[in-house]
């Protein structure tokens, strides 16, 4: 658990989160009383042990899961009051969200998996096709559009899934694990493509990794370990023995 | 929702072939019933000409096995509403062998009436004068003239197997109509090339009545004028006497509708499963789908479109089969069923049954989908 004052415009503000999950008779504490703010603009890697509460962190910010107390507050929004709907139009409109797996709906090619979430929106046909066409050029990968992603690289899935997560102009874009699955020059193509979000596109960065390399990415680092968050620049007990650097 | 529907689409193709399979098996399932139905349509909602309307058959009160005495034939004319009537007297028989192609019905009848009381059979008048001046003449339908590639002047034996007689005729007329799968010879012919003991009765009589109006009258008064006679009659409109051997087989209205059932209702486990496989294998997209922004009732109208799509093509490959198998089916039945061919009303029908086998099959899966948290959806993903 940590206290932090806001700076600024904040994109996140948790206050005394609290994430309790029920399995049968048993129950399990993932986030105790977590208190966190993340600036606009920010890029945080979120790290820790397994089981350590990163992901529940990230599905709690990205409004696909729900607390079990405290207030959730992401760009203003006090998102743990909202409804299915409303919070669904919401993650549309605001959220970038990348997996470790990436994802991508295997019948569609790559410009067909980025227009995806433009769906939800009103976006002409033609609009959404330029969109998702501009967003894989930012990504590089202007000459795949119409691969399948059986046809990609891990690197170039993983990069296919960037472009799904920003074809939105979400502010948050968050990545559970995205260099989990791809080996080390695909996971710098990955990293960099986000770091560039960052730096030139002003988006605010949340990623779960347990990757040191990949969190030298962001701006700042967070640890959690057994569902509390650590102080700034506090790590896990044992932090070295579990985790091996390459 | 039209936004969604490539998409919908391309999930279909994602398993081609489970998608292909599913639309067979739901294809043959409507083809089943879509036959079934048009069986049933014949036997219990074709609806008569306005000249079958104008038709009654009398025949014996107790079975159609047992003939009527000749002398009805003027008792029965007397009836006020008959204009004209023939004897018309199942001879059976064999031609050639008893092959189904060698199979057509022959009737001995009364050559100057048969027509007037068949008035939709349309007959060249030279062929037909030349019918009533041969004694030995028969006859036939252009169906059967088809099948057997009998024509005029050809001779052929019909070989008796009812009556223990053998008759010789001669082809003089060639007809069409409805009746075109029949043969007629003179009855009196017939009669007289019986045993003395087995002449002077009919099979049935055919009544043809001045209007509609008289049809119940007129029955009701010939079976009246029979009842307490040893031989009572039966007189029926020719829609009912079709029945009565359709009645023959059981309950032939909850037989056909049993299978029917029973089909729909398989077929309903049969797709509930596929859809059920189908969503438990893509809960980690749904997950995703979720997590971009669909909505629960986002991702339950992309699953129930998907079973409905599928179910929808099967209906119509099933319906359209239906109709060429029925349409085959007539051509080859000829003379045994008559309009076996799918009701407009049929067409509906199965189309409304395919709707529902993709609604009803997908309401819980699609349900158990849309309610699944997105985060237990993507843990699925593993």
């Amino acid at each position: 658990m940590s206290e932090e004052t806001g700076q600024g415009e904040q994109a996140v503000e948790l206050r005394g989160v609290v994430k309790e999950y029920r399995r049968d008779e048993f129950s399990v504490l993932a986030l105790n009383n977590v208190d966190l703010d993340i600036p606009r603009n920010d890029f945080l890697a979120l790290m820790g042990p397994s089981g350590s509460g990163k992901s529940t962190m990230l599905h709690l910010i990205a409004g696909i899961d729900r607390p079990t107390s405290g207030r959730l507050t992401v760009l203003g929004d006090d998102i743990g009051g909202m409804g299915e709907k409303e919070l669904a139009a919401w993650r549309s409109e605001n959220i970038g969200y990348i997996f470790q797996t990436f994802n991508l709906i295997p019948v569609l090619t790559a410009l067909e998996n980025v227009e995806l979430p433009l769906l939800l929106t009103r976006l002409s046909k033609k609009q959404r096709l330029e969109n998702a066409k501009t967003a894989l050029d930012i990504v590089g990968l202007s000459d795949r559009l119409d691969h399948y992603p059986r046809q990609l690289s891990g690197g170039q899935e993983q990069r296919v899934a960037i472009a799904r997560a920003i074809v939105t102009d979400p502010a948050i874009i968050l990545a559970d694990e995205p260099t989990g699955d791809l080996d080390a020059a695909s996971a710098k193509e990955a990293l960099n493509a986000l770091a560039l979000l960052n730096e030139q596109h002003g988006k605010t960065i949340v990623i779960v990794t347990h990757d040191p390399h990949a969190a030298r990415y962001a701006r700042k680092t967070r640890y959690l370990e057994k569902g509390d968050l650590l102080p700034e620049g506090q790590l896990p007990e044992d932090w070295f023995a579990t985790t091996a650097p390459t | 929702m039209l936004r969604f529907v490539p998409l919908t689409f391309k999930n279909l193709l994602r398993n081609r072939r489970r998608t292909i399979l599913t639309v067979a098996s739901i294809t043959m399932s409507l083809l089943l019933v879509g036959v079934l139905l048009s069986v049933y349509a014949a036997f219990y909602f074709r609806g008569g000409t306005e000249e079958e309307a104008l038709r009654l058959i009398v025949r014996h009160r107790v079975s159609l096995a047992m003939e009527l005495p000749q002398y009805y034939e003027n008792r029965i004319r007397d009836v006020d509403g008959v204009e004209t009537l023939t004897k018309f007297s199942w001879f059976g028989g064999k031609y050639k062998d008893n092959r189904p192609e060698e199979f057509f019905a022959r009737f001995g009848v009364d050559p100057e009436q048969v027509f007037k009381v068949l008035s939709e059979v349309s007959i060249p008048e030279d062929q037909y004068q030349a019918w009533l001046r041969d004694r030995q003449g028969i006859a036939i339908g252009s169906s059967v003239v088809n099948r057997t590639g009998l024509k005029l002047g050809d001779r052929f034996t019909l070989v008796g197997d009812i009556y223990p007689i053998d008759l010789d005729v001669v082809v003089r007329a060639i007809f069409e109509g409805p009746e075109d799968n029949n043969s007629f010879f003179h009855w009196k012919y017939f009669e007289e090339s019986l045993p003395e003991n087995r002449r002077g009765e009919v099979g049935t009589f055919y009544i043809r009545v001045r209007s509609p109006d008289d049809v119940p009258r007129v029955a009701q008064a010939i079976d009246d004028m029979f009842r307490n006679s040893p031989q009572p009659t039966k007189t029926e409109t020719e829609r009912a006497f079709q029945l009565s051997f359709v009645s023959q087989m059981g309950n032939v209205k909850l037989f056909l509708l049993s299978i029917a059932g029973a089909v729909v209702f398989t077929i309903l486990l049969v797709s509930g499963n596929t859809v059920a496989m189908s969503v438990r294998e893509r809960i980690q997209e749904i997950g995703v789908l979720k997590t971009l922004g669909f909505t629960s009732s986002t991702v339950l109208s992309m699953i129930i479109g998907e079973a409905v799509l599928i179910a929808f093509v099967g209906g119509v490959l099933g319906t359209a089969l239906t109709y060429l198998v029925t349409g085959l089916a007539t051509e080859m039945l000829v003379g045994f069923f008559e309009g076996l061919i799918m009701p407009w009303w049929g067409v509906f029908f199965c189309l409304g049954v395919a709707l529902l086998i993709g609604l009803i099959s997908s309401i819980v899966p699609a349900i158990i989908a849309a309610r699944t948290r997105v985060t237990d959806a993507l843990r699925h993903a593993g």
